[in-house]
């Protein structure tokens, strides 16, 4: 029961992260790639995202600081996060990259800075949303977090 | 079709019974994230993956064996390589599908994708269901290649041979398409027809340099047109060599022209060039048909405008287009432009500069064209200069080279081209003022793909390919050099570790002694161009070594020359006009931006 009550709450946070617009179908696709020979393949993936795109996150921090700005190196750094980001499903995270590419083609300074707050807000935001996502599903057990309907 | 008949028909390894099934994938991506959901779904469609994040690596991995994998899913964007390059080099080196991955799906850079020769282009994020099909692109390539073998074999004449072939690149695809369809039944019967039977897994064929020049010595003979692979074998006569290779070489070939022809364009395009020559030649190597507007300053002979329009097929080769063009046209020319420029020393060049200066129509057109005589050129400088027609034959070679450089960096187009070039001494020189801006342009890849140029880099794997057929065996040693070089040296250091490796590795694999000499020669020349590159990079054994080296080379290149010729050509012509532009002008960077920013664009021509 209190397995049961528990399961719910999984599927339950899972259900509210799509609905906020956290997450969208990649996500899916990575919990459709795990299965039993790969139990914990979309908590490897996000961890391997988190602790990668943290370079960038400095990288593009690095770059806001210099002046004069260097947009396409910016766009660069920025296209590579944001592959990263969809990759895993982050959707929020991935729309303020767009926002962010779309002021540096505009070579807006202002906007590109402000956006990268927004995306590092995003970003944060995210983190702790899956980590306490990934470990409410841990204790549960390794049974399906949660079926595959959102 | 079932999969055992294409198991059977293509011969392939013991996978192919239960094809799809295990087969092999080769994932790179400098991005984890993206490479581990790769490699995931890649097992899920029960391929047998092999996943890298160092485009390096997995070039590496390729050369080493090219038989251990049957796909190739690359990133576009990556730090160390350019995705396209690696396009590129893997297609030409290697003759593998390389399909494309990227977060963008800016239909210009799937466009990119495709005139570099890639399969597919897949845009991120990935699904599952787009994996399970890439398998097709495996098949197709081996259905297409034998019905296009089948093809020639069915056609006799060889004016209806050459009527097919000749055609562009695009409807000698749709016949292999159509053949592939209507043949597909027939294969099992008709498998016989070809030298080697289609049944049986073909060899792979390596593109020496010294086997490329004497293809392109052959189709220059013939005349691009009536280039029929069964003229061109007979030609060439090589033992071994079927007409299904020389074919499939000839479809490359073609797209490589093209592509040159197309970056000679976009090259012109952006000329404005304050030296018309400098122009020219870029219009000359890649675009044809923009010699026409460029010989206004009556410099460029319009002939060769023209016959590099029709040379300008090869589509791969064209990713230099800048480059390649320099090195269809006729290494020749190139060389005289180049080291004029370059060197300004050079004034028998002025000869040459044809490519870019009307200089004597006939002979320009030959230069610039493939087909045209490029040993004309190579008399002719070799009567001016040595060193320019030494850099024809190491255009040959180095046009694989530079195919490989030249995708690497951008602005080095003209560098590179002189790079190459510099086989002569005057070359050297100049190449190395350019040099140093290479270096910061240049991408590893560059050299890279020309020793590898068989599949890699589209432009300078059009070029390298067929230099790298060679230069496969001597990939490794590039391989090495090209990695400590490409960073820093670019520019020259690319072709120089390529056009050494490939050159020495074309020499060593088959330097005959004769004047076939590309095997010879180029090695010579390798080793020049090395040298040259290598000064930049550091690596490179000595620069100014290679100048004298280089000399000595060139003349035997000039012995092979006359095949090799275009091959040459091309590595230097592109090199040339690349190395030119660069210098030449300003505004040429845009166009180095085309050349320089796919490193490919040198091997790509090839």
């Amino acid at each position: 029961m209190e397995r049961n009550q528990m399961h719910t709450q999984v599927a339950n946070t899972r259900k509210s992260l799509f609905d906020q617009g956290y997450l969208d179908d990649q996500f899916i696709q990575l919990e459709e790639l795990q299965d039993s020979s790969n139990p914990n393949f979309v908590e490897e993936v996000v961890t391997l995202y988190y602790r990668d795109s943290a370079r960038f996150l400095s990288n593009l921090d690095q770059a806001l600081e210099k002046r004069p700005l260097d947009f396409s190196k910016l766009d660069n750094l920025m296209h590579q996060f944001k592959g990263s980001s969809t990759s895993i499903g982050a959707k929020k995270v991935k729309t303020e990259c767009t926002h962010f590419r779309n002021y540096c083609s505009a070579r807006n300074a202002e906007g590109c800075k402000r956006t990268f707050q927004n995306v590092k807000k995003e970003y944060t935001t995210l983190r702790k949303k899956l980590e306490a996502y990934f470990q409410m599903s841990r204790q549960v057990g390794p049974v399906e977090t949660a079926c595959q309907a959102r | 079709m079932t999969v055992e008949e294409f198991g059977g028909s293509v011969g392939v390894s013991n996978e192919i019974d239960r094809f799809p099934i295990g087969m092999r994938v080769l994932a790179v991506d400098d991005d984890p994230t993206c490479l581990k959901l790769l490699d995931c779904l890649l097992r899920k469609c029960q391929y047998q993956v092999t996943t890298t994040n160092q485009a390096r690596t997995a070039l590496n991995m390729l050369r080493e064996n090219r038989n251990r994998f049957d796909l190739v899913i690359s990133d576009v964007h990556m730090p160390d390589m350019d995705g396209f390059k690696l396009l590129e080099l893997v297609g030409l080196e290697m003759d593998l599908p390389v399909i494309m991955l990227s977060g963008n799906s800016d239909p210009k850079l799937v466009m990119k994708g495709i005139t570099h020769g890639a399969c597919d282009y897949l845009v991120k994020p990935v699904r599952l269901e787009e994996l399970r099909n890439i398998w097709q692109h495996v098949i197709r390539r081996k259905v297409e290649s034998k019905s296009q073998s089948k093809s020639n074999n069915n056609q006799e004449k060889p004016n209806h041979e050459g009527g097919q072939e000749a055609g562009s690149g695009d409807p000698n695809g749709k016949v292999n398409r159509k053949r592939k369809d209507e043949d597909f039944e027939d294969f099992e019967d008709n498998g016989n027809e070809d030298d080697d039977p289609s049944t049986q897994k073909k060899p792979r064929v390596v593109w020496s340099i010294d086997l490329h020049r004497k293809f392109v010595a052959a189709v220059n003979q013939l005349g691009i047109e009536k280039a029929v692979p069964k003229r061109i074998l007979d030609l060439m006569n090589v033992e071994g060599l079927t007409r299904e290779n020389v074919a499939s070489h000839l479809q490359k070939y073609r797209l490589y022209l093209k592509r040159i022809s197309q970056q000679a364009n976009m090259v012109v395009a952006f000329g404005g060039s304050k030296d018309v020559s400098s122009y020219m030649r870029m219009s000359s190597l890649g675009g044809l048909g923009d010699f026409h507007s460029l010989s206004g300053s009556g410099r460029l002979p319009n002939a060769q405008l023209s016959s590099y329009s029709s040379s300008g097929m090869l589509g791969r080769l064209n990713s230099a287009t800048g480059m390649t063009l320099h090195s269809l046209t006729a290494p020749t020319l190139i060389q005289p432009t180049h080291t004029q420029n370059l060197t300004g020393s050079v004034s028998s060049l002025n000869k040459f500069q044809p490519v870019v200066l009307p200089t004597p129509p006939n002979h320009q057109p030959t230069n610039l064209f493939q087909g045209i005589p490029t040993s004309f050129d190579l008399g002719q400088l070799q009567q001016n200069n040595k060193p320019n027609t030494q850099l024809p034959d190491f255009n040959t070679i180095d046009e694989s080279r530079f195919f490989n450089s030249s995708s690497t960096f951008p602005t080095l187009g003209s560098q590179s081209c002189l790079n190459l070039v510099s086989s002569s001494s005057t070359f050297l020189d100049v190449p190395h003022p350019m040099g140093d801006n290479f270096h910061d342009q240049l991408p590893p890849h560059s050299s890279l793909n020309y020793g590898h140029a068989s599949s890699n880099n589209t432009i300078t794997n059009t070029m390298t390919g067929f230099g790298s057929s060679i230069t496969s065996t001597l990939s490794v040693p590039l391989e090495g050099q090209s990695q400590s070089q490409r960073h820093v040296q670019y520019g020259k250091q690319s072709y120089g570790q390529y056009s050494s490796n490939t050159f020495s590795a074309l020499a060593a694999a088959a330097s005959p002694p004769n004047g076939g000499g590309l095997g010879g020669p180029v090695s010579q020349s390798n080793d020049q161009i090395c040298g040259v590159y290598n000064r930049s990079n550091g690596n490179g054994p000595l620069p100014m070594q290679m100048n004298k080296q280089t000399h000595k080379s060139n003349t035997k290149l000039k012995m092979g020359s006359g095949e090799n010729y275009l091959p040459s050509g091309y590595d230097s012509l592109d090199d040339l006009m690349n190395g030119m532009m660069k210098r030449e002008q300003d505004p040429m960077i845009v166009m180095d931006g085309e050349f320089g920013f796919d490193p490919y664009s040198f091997g790509s021509c090839i």
